[in-house]
């Protein structure tokens, strides 16, 4: 500041001299700047002033502003970048999504149809295996009550012949004679000399 | 002495007690006699044993034995060991007994042998023949 000072009165002092002993439409010009207050020494020391400000807010302040409005951009940039991707990624995921749904719509479906046909398909093999069981066992039965008649049969018709056997003989026994029994082995005889 | 052999002295034994094809009693009782004379008590049972069942053998294989039902006269009975002793080329007789459950005709056993011309035989394979 007081360098400044001193610079401030000695370009005045220098100043004076001229400017009064100056003339013409410079000189006229340079006396109404100075009747407005602007001279060379402070109208430099305010330009000194200003690009000293001018740098420290550009350096300090501009600047970095500026880097991070531009990392802002870039990062807003990024941002509608990423944005955009996961859209599409989206739309993507959605349409595979679709894409999958239907698929599985359709395997079920077809899961389902499956099922159907297989649980048919068993219904009619158990209903099949049902009838031929029913079949098997009907037959099964049919043979062993035929087995079981024939068995009666010839149980009673052994049954009768044996009595009817027994009854002749006892009949035979009783009735027959010696005179009967004599011509019998007569017969015998002559039948054992063919 | 084994079984084997038993048999095989006993065979040899029958055929010196025959005479002329049919079992001789002298000669049985001779080879009796030589055997209680030769042989040790412990060795003679199993042989005699054999040697008797032997003679019932033989004995039987020159029998007709006729099991009859109701009378069967003697000439029959005699025809009867006559078509026999054809039959089997040696001598039968005739041994007759009654039996009236044969009901009629007459069976008849040579050795192991046996004819059946009775009527219980032919009502017995009536019945079968109905069942």
């Amino acid at each position: 500041m007081t360098f400044l000072s001193a610079l401030l009165a000695a370009d005045t002092a220098k100043a004076a001299a001229p400017a009064a002993g100056s003339s013409g439409p410079l000189g006229d010009i340079i006396k109404l700047f100075g009747d407005f207050g602007v001279d060379g020494p402070h109208l430099l020391v305010q330009v000194i002033n200003f690009a000293i400000l001018a740098f420290v807010l550009y350096k300090f302040a501009i600047k970095p502003a500026l880097g991070q409005l531009e990392e802002r951009i870039r990062q807003a940039e990024q941002l509608q970048k990423d944005r955009a991707a996961a859209e599409a990624q989206l739309a993507s995921a959605q349409k595979t999504a679709e894409a999958q749904l239907v698929a599985a719509s359709d395997e079920a479906a077809k899961i389902l149809a499956d099922a159907r046909n297989s649980a048919k398909a068993a219904i009619e093999a158990a209903r099949a295996e049902a009838q031929a069981a029913q079949t098997e066992v009907i037959a099964k039965a049919k043979a062993a009550i035929e087995a079981d008649r024939v068995k009666m049969m010839n149980e009673v018709r052994g049954e009768v012949s044996r009595l009817v056997v027994e009854t002749a003989a006892k009949v035979l026994e009783q009735n027959l004679d010696d005179a009967q029994r004599g011509r019998l082995n007569e017969a015998a005889v002559k039948q054992l000399a063919r | 002495m084994s079984a084997a052999s038993v048999r095989a002295e006993a065979k040899r034994l029958l055929a010196m007690s025959l005479e002329g094809g049919v079992v001789s009693a002298d000669l049985v009782g001779a080879v009796l006699a030589a055997l209680t004379k030769s042989r040790a008590s412990h060795q003679l049972r199993p042989l005699l044993r054999a040697y008797l069942a032997n003679v019932r053998r033989e004995l039987a294989r020159g029998e007709a034995r006729i099991e009859h039902a109701g009378p069967l006269a003697a000439a029959d009975a005699d025809a009867i060991a006559a078509h026999f002793s054809k039959v089997l080329g040696r001598t039968v007789r005739p041994v007759a007994r009654r039996n009236d459950a044969l009901l009629g005709g007459f069976r008849v056993r040579v050795g192991d042998d046996v004819t059946d011309l009775t009527a219980s035989l032919r009502l017995a394979n009536l019945a079968k023949s109905l069942s």
